[in-house]
């Protein structure tokens, strides 16, 4: 087999490209199954969803209400934090709070919050608050959990060591405590960006006046599958874009670990 | 000068509350005094207090009995001027390089800035880092990382260092040649050396006295003297006088790791009837 | 630390979890009764109390529970069924695994609780549309655990029962199989408990039955009493449903 054949048939092993091998294989079935085996009203395919990429954007409404749900996430992220933060530290820095404590959280963030969705609508309303309470409730807990984890597996020889230097408390909190804990944080954020996404879309689609929520329901209703498969991959689009930028903040800041 | 740099008097130490039954004695009445000047190791079998009595030294604990004094004055706490640490467990902050880890000794210890850098620079240079500054701990080898440790303590630029078998987590070649090192460092310094090691071989390269310990609960046994200059030359660890002093340490020692074994044995054998009945 | 210490902190932070959940039902008794909080915000607990019981003892939550486990099985069998022969047959090959495992991993990374509509366009408002989100959603971490199981058997032991002879079922059954269980079990067990949350969650948001609709539906009739009571219902069920399944998990584990 001449040269360049071979490389190309090594290259094409290759995994990745594999993958892209198997994503256009399945974009491929749908579209043939959309164009000649499934009702048009209930199923669109790819190109033409991709081609109405345009007319989505041109909706009225559906810009704003996009914008909308990325400031819900955004905020929501940011309080989960904010939140996280201010819990997480003095229960991972007192030992005693934490042994209390950490069980309760634990309970609460393993029962399945999403039987108490109405009653977050009828306590913030329909509009974006209730949105954002949703989101920051799915996403505090792991940056609690990830905080107090952070703060408190230090191994020990850490702290002996800076004692015997004479660090003082504020010393110690500062220049071994906090850049120990960072690598768990961002490890937490990206849970919490997981939770805060999970929760805000949960409740857009619950219901919704402005966000993106109405249009899903609205391209239900009038039987739009091109629309709705297009906002649909938007909003897919937006979450992994969301979830790609925290996890390479996490690589990005956990560089220093040994292990 | 002949001060007494160190001087331990009659100091015991017992593991859990009186009473409690898994309460472990330590040490017992254990006595030295280490002049200034000189590097003293502390050699026994496992679990003999040594590294205990290092830490009571350096003021990390307290004992439950005796007194400890360095440079005259008693010790209630870490004295972070007059003693440095160097543990066998990596202490390096894994999230700051070389450089920034022995700054922040200095912040701890409250060293003005502006004399920090020289100090870096010297004690890198005086371990041989200097190239490696900017490094982080995870791409630095064992070896290298014990330096980076000892860089740090070296900077704190303190009249004691205690030293906890330092080299104890590294291979056998690195341990001769950062033995040697140290022995140059030492020349170079008048620094107080309190040493704890497991190895024959390092206590007698290194140390002017070797002190022996019991099997626990510990105490000082024996205080051997080795007579040799620093520097100590490769040399000197091949004479004839070395292997006099190692056999010398060995048949004290052979006892008391013999007595630690057993009681292993005994322990091991105790929960082996336990599980098989 | 001794055995005395430990036991007295372990009393303490008992105590604290104790005091604290007394503290919060107080708080919650005096909200509704001397503090005037409007029954539409937050009902009595005592009237929760009596309605739960009232809900238990009349047998009413009977058809929605129906419908929602009815679906939560029946998601779970799908999910379970394509996950584990999926899980194998990418778990056998490095190859394969290179490619298949990032894309799962990847899919599994978004809240696919977003393909709802589409599954709502599709299968309308009936049980089918959160059968198939629940089988979509459980069918990631069964098939990743299942990969992970397989994938990652010690090769030794493939190469041993190789070398005496082993044909392909008896690699199956005797090597491969149980070094990847413990794994694969782990992964029912997740995938269990997301289907379960994936259903109620799918009922609340578009729904005409199921224990998510009534809470909605009680939601919207402001019956907050009512609904408080089905809340506490179904995070019971939830809760029990969860420790079975891990229960199971530990039983099947331990009877190797």
């Amino acid at each position: 087999m001449s040269l360049p054949a071979n490389r190309l048939r090594t290259s094409l092993r290759r995994p990745w490209v594999a993958r892209i091998g198997v994503i256009i294989a399945l974009f491929g079935v749908w579209e043939v199954a959309a164009r000649w085996w499934v009702d048009p009203m209930f199923f669109s395919p790819p190109s033409q969803v991709f081609a109405s990429l345009g007319a989505l954007f041109d909706t009225r409404g559906v810009p704003a209400a996009l914008r909308l749900t990325f400031w819900e996430l955004g905020v929501a992220f940011v309080l989960s934090v904010g939140i996280g933060l201010l819990i997480g530290l003095p229960l991972g820095l007192a030992p005693f709070a934490r042994r209390s404590f950490m069980p309760i959280v634990l309970l609460l963030y393993g029962t399945p919050q999403v039987t108490i969705l109405p009653l977050f609508v009828l306590y913030f309303g329909i509009g974006p608050a209730s949105k954002i309470a949703f989101g920051v409730s799915h996403g505090f807990f792991p940056l609690i959990i990830a905080v107090v984890a952070g703060v408190q597996n230090i191994k020990p020889i850490f702290l002996i060591s800076a004692r015997s230097m004479g660090a003082t408390r504020m010393q110690v909190l500062r220049h071994i405590v906090f850049p120990h804990m960072i690598p768990s944080f961002f490890s937490g954020m990206r849970l919490a960006m997981s939770g805060v996404l999970l929760g805000v879309l949960l409740a857009e689609l619950y219901v919704s006046t402005a966000g993106i929520g109405y249009f899903t329901t609205l391209f239900t209703q009038s039987f739009d599958p091109t629309r709705l498969f297009g906002l649909i991959a938007v909003l897919a689009a937006m979450a992994i874009v969301l979830n790609e930028v925290v996890r390479r903040a996490e690589i990005h800041f956990s560089r220093w670990h040994m292990d | 000068m002949n001060d007494v740099a160190i001087r331990i008097t009659g100091v015991s130490h017992r593991f859990g509350e009186e009473g409690d039954a898994r309460g472990v004695r330590a040490l017992r009445d254990a006595s030295l005094e280490v002049m200034r000047g000189e590097l003293v190791c502390l050699i026994g079998p496992s679990g003999c207090g040594k590294s205990t009595l290092l830490n009571i030294m350096g003021g990390l604990m307290t004992p439950t009995a005796g007194e400890v004094e360095v440079l005259g004055r008693r010790v209630v706490a870490p004295m972070p001027r007059d003693i440095a640490f160097v543990f066998q467990e990596n202490a390096l902050f894994p999230w700051n390089t070389v450089l920034d880890n022995i700054n922040l000794g200095m912040v701890f210890q409250g060293v003005p800035r502006a004399a920090r850098d020289a100090r870096a620079q010297r004690s890198l240079e005086a371990v041989g880092l200097a190239d490696f500054a900017q490094h982080y701990p995870a791409q630095l080898s064992g070896g290298m990382r014990q330096r980076a440790a000892l860089a740090r303590a070296l900077s704190l630029e303190t009249g004691i260092l205690l030293m906890d078998e330092p080299f104890g987590a590294l291979d056998e070649q690195t341990r001769m040649i950062l033995g040697e090192d140290l022995s140059v460092l030492l020349a170079r310094t008048d620094k107080t050396i309190v040493f704890v090691t497991h190895s024959l071989g390092e206590a007698t390269f290194l140390a002017d006295r070797v002190a022996v310990f019991s099997a626990r609960p510990g105490t000082i046994k024996e205080l051997i003297a080795v007579d040799e200059p620093h520097p100590r030359k490769p040399e000197f660890a091949t004479s004839a006088k070395f292997t006099a002093l190692r056999n010398r340490l060995y048949e004290l020692l052979h006892e008391e790791i013999r007595k630690t074994m057993a009681e292993t044995e005994t322990y091991a054998d105790e929960i082996g009837s336990r599980t098989r009945s | 630390m001794n055995a005395a210490k430990q036991q007295r902190q372990r009393l303490g932070s008992g105590a604290v979890q104790t005091a604290f959940l007394i503290v919060l039902i107080a708080l919650w008794y005096l909200a509704t009764t001397r503090w005037r909080v409007s029954p539409l915000l937050l009902p009595n607990p005592v009237a929760v109390l009596a309605d739960f019981w009232d809900i238990l003892s009349t047998g009413e939550f009977i058809g929605d529970l129906r419908v929602t486990l009815t679906e939560l099985a029946a998601a779970f069998a799908i999910a379970a069924c394509g996950g584990l022969v999926v899980g194998y047959l990418v778990g056998r090959s490095r190859y394969r695994i290179a490619v298949f495992e990032p894309l799962f991993a990847g899919i599994y990374s978004i809240p696919i609780i977003l393909f709802l509509p589409l599954y709502v366009l599709f299968f309308g408002l009936g049980p089918a549309s959160k059968i198939a989100l629940g089988a979509s959603i459980s069918f990631f971490p069964i098939a990743l655990n299942t990969i992970a199981g397989f994938g990652y058997v010690d090769r030794l032991l493939v190469v041993a029962a190789r070398s005496m002879g082993a044909s392909e079922y008896q690699l199956f059954r005797y090597v491969l199989l149980p070094a990847a269980l413990p794994v694969i079990l782990s992964g029912m067990r997740i995938g269990f408990t997301v289907a379960l949350l994936s259903i109620i969650g799918s009922e609340t948001i578009a729904s005409l039955a199921g224990l998510g609709h009534r809470i909605v539906h009680l939601a919207e009739a402001m019956e907050m009493t009512r609904m408080f009571a089905y809340i506490v219902f179904v995070v019971a069920i939830a809760a029990t449903l969860n420790a079975l399944v891990s229960a199971l998990e530990a039983r099947v584990r331990s009877a190797r």
